[in-house]
């Protein structure tokens, strides 16, 4: 992992927090790294958001121990000018422009005028509305709305980014262009959290955090996920004689389905491929990946 | 998790100023309402409450003497005046609304009959009564003097003529000194329903949660609020004053910074209000629902069209904790009378400042506690 020896961005442990009677963080314990893209996974309710807004400090936690980049949460506040927080509200002022948006939060972390406007256009380029910058935000559509979100969240060039379901309603080109500026950040040593639904995202982070009903149920890197969800690369092989063939590899102990005359080999590594093609030769052959979708299924079956 | 933040940097509040000023200019509407407002509050209330009545109907029975005081009744152009056989046919034509009150004139009596479901007519036929008494019993004083050949001496028995003197507005209509409320409750309407809404909108967009996660303290943001307002309030009270005193001839005898001061601060005080406020509403609609709840009291209360003497005494302490009692009484004070500031130090401006230091520390504690 990416911490370099350093105490993670953030680190919570037993953390509780309730709203009434029902306990949104259930002793929640997890350490983000620091310089990784960090996903938090969950179906709807999981105490995602939840634990997202006790990261920045707006909620009174009942229990537990949350550190945020080496601060008690106590003493967040302190902090601000380092992290960088995107609600799913969006946070924008409708009736500015692009370019007043953004200087209104570069002001608020007191960012000189020069710099100002050299990271202004810097952002405005990547997320790809330079030419709208003296469009009235409350004009532009969903997605762009979306994008200067993130783009005033960027401004202070926060050295922890909490993002809370960033992408939504962008373009799956774009949403590229948010991965590669997410990768720039981390290699810069800036740690990314972000929450989201879509598994596509979440399987190009470094680590997912799979949450339910206020835990931490699984923590690894996407394809650490798949397996503790039992999910295993399968071989598809097209075979001249699947029968006899697909005898033969079980007695090398391998598990096999038949399924219309295509051979299911279920593979415990992608080492196995190797030795699967000295026992057989196939017409053809194919590699299926399970998806961290079926992952995520199947984690919130078992649960 | 609760934090306390005390730090104020000036930068950081103009830039909220700088923010709040760049949207208000962006709405016109808003700006149109600022400017057309007060015209139109002062048409209003300044013409519909002169207290000048016209097409009142007045029967008047004639039995005989009071020649004066019936010429200076048929001498009022805005009566209409009905002539009239007999005391119970005034009665019947009253009762059945037709005419809104009569005048029986006897030898000896004058009988006065009238409809009090409205009062105000009902008092201005009666002040028309009472005012062609005075000027019958002007002019039999004037005989009896000139019957005991000097002015020196009074006959007795005689009641002495009321003399009324005017200390302060003489010369003034109701639209004077309705005038200076008028300019007081616009901005205070405003402001407090613009700050509430602003700050429901800060809520609802979720820009407030992002600046709780910013080093922008409460006090900077709300502070920020006051000073980007007070341009607004600035330029709504030169309008109005300019309107109230050009327009509508308004005298102005103090000077007219010391009323753009209190106005100043009856805005902040508005400001830090629907700051406060806005607490208890979750959309703009809510806001509107408090209306009847912040600002009628505030109007019916405040002691310009209905002084304070005529508000019951337990209701009167409202009175005194409500800010247009005090803005009202200074810009009154500074308009109609030249008072300079240190005349209006004590109360009006001292409690107007007591009111936004009181409300701006709730709105600010308010905004921390909204964390939950």
């Amino acid at each position: 992992m990416a911490d370099n020896g350093r105490a993670p961005a953030v680190s919570a442990r037993g953390v509780v927090k309730s709203f009434g009677r029902m306990k949104v963080l259930d002793d929640l314990t997890v350490d983000i790294p620091r310089g990784v893209t960090y996903c938090l996974l969950g179906p709807n309710g999981s105490g995602k958001t939840t634990f997202i807004r006790a990261v920045v400090g707006l909620l009174k936690l009942d229990g537990g121990d949350l550190q945020v980049l080496d601060q008690p949460v106590s003493q967040v506040q302190e902090i601000y000018s380092r992290i960088g927080y995107m609600t799913q509200h969006k946070a924008l002022y409708p009736d500015l422009t692009l370019q007043e948006n953004l200087e209104f939060f570069a002001g608020l972390y007191s960012i000189e005028k020069q710099e100002r406007e050299k990271r202004i256009t810097e952002l405005l380029e990547m997320v790809n509305l330079l030419e709208h910058r003296h469009r009235l935000a409350g004009d532009l559509s969903g997605g762009m709305y979306q994008r200067l979100s993130l783009a005033c969240t960027l401004i202070h060039e926060p050295e922890l980014l909490l993002l809370d379901e960033p992408t939504v309603g962008v373009d799956p080109r774009l949403r590229q262009t948010f991965w590669e500026y997410f990768d720039r950040l981390t290699a810069e040593g800036k740690t990314v959290l972000i929450t989201t639904h879509l598994m596509d995202e979440a399987e190009k982070c470094k680590i997912v955090g799979y949450m339910r009903a206020g835990r931490m149920t699984a923590v690894g890197s996407p394809d650490e996920i798949k397996r503790l969800a039992g999910l295993r690369p399968h071989l598809e092989l097209w075979l001249k004689d699947p029968e006899k063939d697909a005898a033969r590899l079980r007695a090398q102990g391998y598990e096999i389905e038949i399924d219309k005359g295509v051979v299911q080999l279920r593979l415990e590594s992608h080492d196995q491929i190797k030795s699967v093609l000295e026992e057989v030769t196939p017409l053809d052959m194919r590699l299926k990946e399970p998806t961290l979708e079926q992952a995520f299924l199947q984690l919130s079956e078992a649960a | 998790m609760i934090r306390v933040d005390w730090q104020v940097d000036l930068r950081r509040i103009g830039v909220v100023a700088l923010r709040v000023v760049r949207q208000l200019k962006r709405d016109r509407r808003t700006i149109g309402l600022i400017t057309f407002a007060p015209i139109l509050l002062m048409i209003l209330f300044g013409y519909a409450l002169s207290g000048d009545m016209s097409g009142v109907t007045l029967g008047l029975v004639d039995g005989g003497g009071h020649s004066i005081m019936k010429s200076h009744l048929e001498g009022i152009k805005d009566f209409n005046i009905l002539y009239l056989g007999s005391e119970s046919d005034a009665e019947k034509l009253v009762s059945q609304g037709l005419l809104n009150g009569a005048v029986v004139l006897e030898p000896h009596e004058v009988r006065v009959l009238l409809d009090s479901t409205s009062i105000q007519i009902a008092n201005t036929i009666l002040a028309a009564a009472q005012a062609g008494a005075e000027e019958e019993m002007a002019s039999s004083l004037q005989k009896a003097s000139l019957q005991s050949q000097g002015p020196q001496k009074q006959p007795g028995g005689q009641p002495s003529l009321i003399v009324t003197r005017y200390l302060f507005g003489y010369d003034l209509e109701m639209m004077d000194t309705v005038g200076p409320a008028i300019l007081g409750l616009v901005v205070f309407f405003f402001t407090f329903i613009n700050a509430s809404i602003a700050f429901i909108r800060e809520r609802s967009q979720g820009t407030l949660e992002k600046f709780m996660v910013s080093p922008l303290s409460r006090i900077e943001m709300v502070s920020g609020y006051v000073l980007g307002f007070s341009f607004f309030t600035l330029l709504q009270s030169t309008t109005t004053l300019l309107v109230v005193t050009f327009g509508f001839g308004v005298p102005m005898r103090g000077n007219p910074l010391t009323a753009l001061a209190i106005v100043l601060l009856l805005g902040a005080g508005a400001l830090v209000l629907g700051s406060f406020f806005s607490n208890f509403a979750r959309s703009e609609f809510q806001v509107v629902q408090f209306i009847p709840l912040i600002i009628t009291p505030q109007i019916v209360l405040c002691g310009v069209w209905w002084p304070l003497q005529s508000v019951p005494e337990f209701i009167r302490p409202i009175s005194y904790i409500l800010p247009l009692t005090y803005a009202g009484d200074a810009l009154r004070a500074v308009m109609l009378k030249g008072a300079s500031v240190t005349d209006i130090l004590y109360p009006d401006l001292f409690a107007l400042g007591v009111f936004f230091l009181v409300f701006f520390s709730a709105a600010t504690l308010m905004l921390r506690r909204e964390v939950g």
